[in-house]
């Protein structure tokens, strides 16, 4: 039977230009032309991550709605066979990661997807995610109506714009296709339910919710808005987190923050206006366009004479029931969402011969197999027994689901999946049922939550635990998570277990069937206790050959992008100038002068598309991209040719008498870069045309405010922290400073203190900041 | 307590340090520090904690300015010759800093008085120039459970330790009690570089604020050793001793006592 070969998604020019020239990127950094920063914040938005292993990568491959076309799957078999280690691994946002990719193979894996109509782009960094789908949207007996068009919709809007990939942090959306939320909608910064109103198809809305740190729920932004207006309704998010996030603080850029920040009315109100403003001037780009799968998907009729046949009783739970009575799904619980490379193939063609060409993958990090013909369904799995993964899943046991853990992330605290491993084998070894109604187990190795313990009815969050002076890995123990169209319920914890103990602590519990939060408080209770002289295997977490320790844990490579690389010159430009300003040497004193002007210059030409080394082909762009349009002042240009002056060894003998028109630039390159938006657009205006604007203050109760106008370095520092240190913790200081040293320092100095920059804002030619004391 | 405008000026180096801030300034303004000595250590000790903003700041000595002082004792100048030392010392400090209050206590410490006098203060600074009156400080610091902080210098070396008594090792952990009389030469027969007094006191300076904090780590457990030739210093740990006389597991020190003091000594420690 033929298929169609039309890509599900289909990417965007802009995507595939950026692909392309990635090549090129990768050859200028091995040609040691870019720095690491540099590099890092190109490849990561491209969905490529490095290992903990140094020098190895993984590609995230981005699945519209978590669909692809067997000859898809063939092809990323390929890439990882050719490139990586030759095992695939399904996430719970129904991407598909290739692993262990060595950096000089990163453009052919990525070219070799683009040739098969898919893409990594947008797999990390701070960027739109994969948008998720119902895993059986299309097939689901239970469904309103099919979601998967509308996700990939969506997608392919917001994919075409750059803006998509310079976001505050990553924005992730799902589609759930009936109020069971098997999307996760509910939790996702941007969620649609499916519903239907007097014969009409739309969407209930829900925003700004997620897991990690500081996990909640979304609110309900609309009720319904009929499908063809979700693309505006993803957008007019979009322009709210872009413009509200919080870019300084990695830690709290999420559009949960924007809401916490705010309360539930204020963010509505800033969504329902960006969503006037986008109906106003209309989407931008390619119209969205909706493209039906259920009809060029829809199953062929069967012939009478065709007799359905029984299916083993023991493989029922690989099969799921479809809209159409003549097929069905098969379903493969891949243990830990780990499948090899010849499997994949196998699953692939088994799509093709006896499905739909079309196969799905889920939230539970499973591969689903579309309308399998039930005639040839025991062809069908006798093509699955050929698998070599088969005989984990033939029996059915409790899903247990889990982030990649410390193995590979390097945030990881604990080994997860061993963890997931351990815990199967113990429900294997006391044949614990699984199937309908069985809780699905959801394993984080950190609290980042990206194994979703926060929604799990038994979720586990691993951590470190101190005993005798010695660290055991451990896991917070947590229940009761619930996502519906109702709003999600966070699960609840328990208490912490060593990493040990749980594997018979789970087995007990569903085999006994005391999974009910009370229930399981007692046995975590029993559980926790460690002996006074543990075992020695306490201190080993699963899978480990030593001691367990948390050497190798460094910051996440999530959040890299082009602003963390404006930032290193900038802190170079700054750090330079103010050393200039501690010696007395003229010769020393022009040198840092030099470097600062130097890091100030080259700081924003990234935004520009330029990357050059050497220091003239640096000022000269600096003057085509920022002097001559008015972005810095047209003074700057005397300062730059007595600086090249100076440095070739001409008549200029020393820089000094310019260190004052330096110390303006670099604030206003400072000021440039703190109002760059998500299209790295300045969002101040050019000198030559800015007016008086009037001061926008943010919506939120009246704060206490320090007027430090006129009051100089460092004493309005001291004066902000002391007013700081009046207040309570977590409450917001507005401090109101002046333009120069005074914006330049204070801010930075106050967050290199721990506390929270909410925001600056110009203020009557001067600056209000928003400050949260966070301790 | 609120701090005005100019005191927030005064001190502002400090409230910009993210370990002292506002409310560490402010518990410097409530500590009380007594320093035993205004000689060569105490005087740099007291001088620099006048000038953090130590709030109640108590001075020991009983002797007068003398000419040889001055090569060392930065406190006094030629025109205190002859003043009282505790006097000349509170004079200074109140005039780098009229916030604190000043309590000079002009005595000789003894195993009769230095109860009474320690009493009012949370940390004890010894800036004392004999083993009798440091083995004293010890020994009353332990008994009414203050913390306190060691230091000698004698020509061009320096020592220096932190007690937290029963929690940390105390002077007598280390060497039980003073040498023999005349096996270690006393500044005056053996001279000393003047600007020892100036690092030790100083540093024990540190120790005071440290306290009064509650930031870093305090020098307890370890003796610093300094020497100026070499500019080396080198902290050897030690640790409390079970068979410390004072405060091991069997003491034999239960109450305080004058240990003796070398005759050649006594126009150095007595008016």
């Amino acid at each position: 039977m033929s298929h169609s070969t039309e890509p599900i998604l289909h990417i965007p020019q802009s995507v595939r230009e950026d692909v392309l020239a990635y090549r090129e990127k990768v050859a200028a950094y091995r040609r040691g032309e870019s720095n690491p920063t540099a590099f890092k914040a190109y490849r990561v938005p491209m969905g490529i991550y490095e290992q903990r292993t140094d020098g190895r990568f993984m590609v995230r491959v981005r699945l519209g709605a978590g669909l692809a076309l067997p000859q898809q799957l063939t092809r990323i078999a390929a890439l990882s066979q050719a490139h990586g280690n030759g095992v695939l691994h399904v996430t719970t946002r129904q991407d598909i990661q290739i692993h262990d990719v060595p950096i000089e193979s990163t453009p052919d894996v990525l070219e070799g997807l683009l040739d098969g109509g898919i893409s990594s782009r947008g797999g990390g960094g701070n960027t739109v995610r994969n948008v998720s789908a119902c895993p059986r949207a299309g097939r689901c007996p239970q469904e309103r109506f099919d979601v998967a068009p509308h996700a990939i919709s969506v997608a392919e809007y917001l994919l075409q714009h750059r803006s998509s990939f310079n976001l505050p942090r990553k924005y992730k959306i799902a589609f759930s296709g009936c109020g069971t939320d098997c999307a996760l909608a509910s939790v996702a910064d941007l969620g649609f339910f499916a519903k239907t109103r007097d014969g009409e198809q739309g969407f209930l809305v829900y925003a700004a919710g997620g897991l990690g740190g500081s996990p909640r729920g979304g609110i309900v932004i609309e009720e319904f808005i009929p499908v063809a207006e979700a693309v505006e309704v993803a957008e007019a998010i979009r322009r709210v987190f872009d413009k509200n996030g919080d870019r300084t603080n990695k830690n709290r850029a999420r559009l949960r923050f924007v809401l916490n920040r705010l309360g539930d009315n204020a963010f509505k109100k800033l969504y329902q206006e960006e969503l006037v403003a986008v109906r106003a001037e209309g989407l931008a780009g390619d119209p969205p366009s909706v493209r039906d799968l259920e009809a060029r998907f829809a199953p062929q009729t069967v012939l009478s004479e065709a007799h359905i046949e029984d299916v083993q009783p023991d493989l029922q739970h690989l099969i799921w029931p479809e809209k159409a009575a003549e097929s069905v799904t098969l379903r493969l619980p891949l243990p830990l969402g780990d499948i090899s490379a010849e499997d994949l193939e196998l699953v692939a063609h088994l799509a093709k011969k006896h499905g739909l060409g079309l196969v799905g993958t889920t939230q539970e990090q499973e591969l689903l197999v579309y309308g399998v013909r039930r005639a040839e369904l025991a062809a069908a799995l006798a093509v699955l027994r050929e698998t070599i993964v088969f005989s984990s899943f033939r029996n059915a046991r409790p899903r247990v689901v889990a982030c990649a853990g410390a193995s590979t992330c390097k945030l990881g605290l604990c080994l997860s999946r061993g963890l997931a491993s351990a815990i199967s084998a113990a429900f294997d070894a006391q044949d614990v049922a699984g199937g309908e109604g069985a809780p699905v187990i959801r394993i984080s190795g950190c609290p980042n939550s990206c194994g979703g313990h926060h929604i799990g009815a038994i979720g586990l969050e691993g951590r470190a635990q101190r005993h005798n002076g010695r660290l055991l890995p451990a896991y917070v123990v947590l229940a009761g998570g619930v996502v519906s169209e109702d709003g999600a319920q966070l699960a609840q914890p328990l208490g912490v277990v060593p990493a040990r103990r749980l594997p018979e602590l789970l087995a007990a519990a569903v085999k006994q069937g005391m999974t009910g939060a009370e229930d399981l408080r007692r046995l975590v209770a029993e559980h926790a206790v460690i002996p006074p002289n543990p075992p020695e295997d306490y201190f080993y977490d699963f899978g480990a050959e030593v001691p367990f320790s948390l050497a190798g844990r460094g910051p996440g490579e999530c959040g890299a992008g082009v602003f963390d690389v404006i930032q290193l010159d900038i802190r170079e430009a700054a750090s330079a100038l103010r050393s200039s300003k501690t010696v007395l040497d003229d010769r020393v004193r022009s040198e840092e002068l030099y470097m600062s002007l130097l890091a100030a210059a080259r700081s924003l030409l990234v935004i520009f598309g330029v990357e050059v080394t050497k220091e003239h082909l640096i000022f000269a762009a600096f003057d085509r991209e920022l002097i001559t349009p008015g972005w810095v002042s047209a003074a700057s240009r005397n300062v730059v040719a007595d600086a090249l002056d100076w440095r070739l060894g001409g008549e200029t003998k020393s820089l000094v008498q310019h260190a004052e028109s330096i110390g303006e630039l670099v604030a206003r390159i400072t000021d440039l870069f703190g109002s760059l938006d998500a299209n790295l657009k300045f969002r101040l205006t050019p000198l030559a045309e800015e007016t008086a604007a009037a001061p926008s203050v943010g919506a939120e109760k009246a704060a206490a405010r320090a007027d430090l106008s006129g009051v100089l370095c460092p004493m309005n520092f001291v004066k902000a922290k002391v007013a700081l240190e009046k207040i309570s913790i977590g409450s917001v200081l507005e401090v109101i400073l002046d333009d120069g040293e005074p914006i330049q320092n204070v801010p930075g100095s106050l967050a290199e203190q721990g506390h929270e920059i909410i925001s600056v804002t110009p203020f009557e030619g001067r600056h209000l900041v928003r400050i949260r004391r966070l301790k | 307590m609120e701090l005005t405008d100019t005191q927030i000026e005064r001190y502002s180096r400090h409230i910009i340090l993210e370990e002292v801030g506002l409310a560490g300034q402010e518990r410097l303004l409530s500590a009380r520090v007594l320093i035993v000595g205004a000689g060569g250590l105490g005087s740099p000790a007291a001088l620099y904690l006048a000038a953090a903003g130590i709030g109640t700041i108590g001075i020991v000595d009983a002797d007068t300015v003398d000419i040889t002082n001055l090569q060392r004792q930065i406190a006094h100048r030629t025109a205190d010759l002859g003043r009282e030392k505790v006097i000349s010392a509170a004079e200074k400090m109140s005039a780098i800093n009229p916030d604190i209050t000043v309590n000079t206590h002009r005595l000789f410490l003894q195993a009769d008085n230095i109860a009474e006098v320690i009493d009012g203060y949370d940390f004890v600074i010894d800036g004392t120039d004999n083993f009798a009156a440091k083995f004293l400080i010890n020994d009353a610091c332990h008994f009414s459970r203050k913390a306190y902080v060691h230091a000698g210098i004698l020509r061009f070396d320096g020592q220096m330790m932190t007690v937290l008594p029963g929690e940390t090792a105390c002077l007598r952990c280390i060497f039980g009690g003073p040498p023999p009389p005349g096996a270690v030469p006393s500044c005056s027969q053996a001279g000393v570089l003047g600007v020892l007094g100036g690092v030790l006191g100083t540093l024990q300076a540190t120790e005071a604020v440290k306290h009064a904090l509650g930031q870093g780590t305090l020098l307890t457990n370890a003796l610093l050793k300094y020497n100026a030739l070499d500019l080396s210093f080198r902290k050897v740990p030690v640790r409390r001793n079970p068979i410390c006389p004072l405060c091991g597991d069997a003491p034999t020190i239960t109450d305080l006592h004058d240990e003796a003091l070398p005759v050649c000594d006594l126009k150095e420690a007595r008016p």
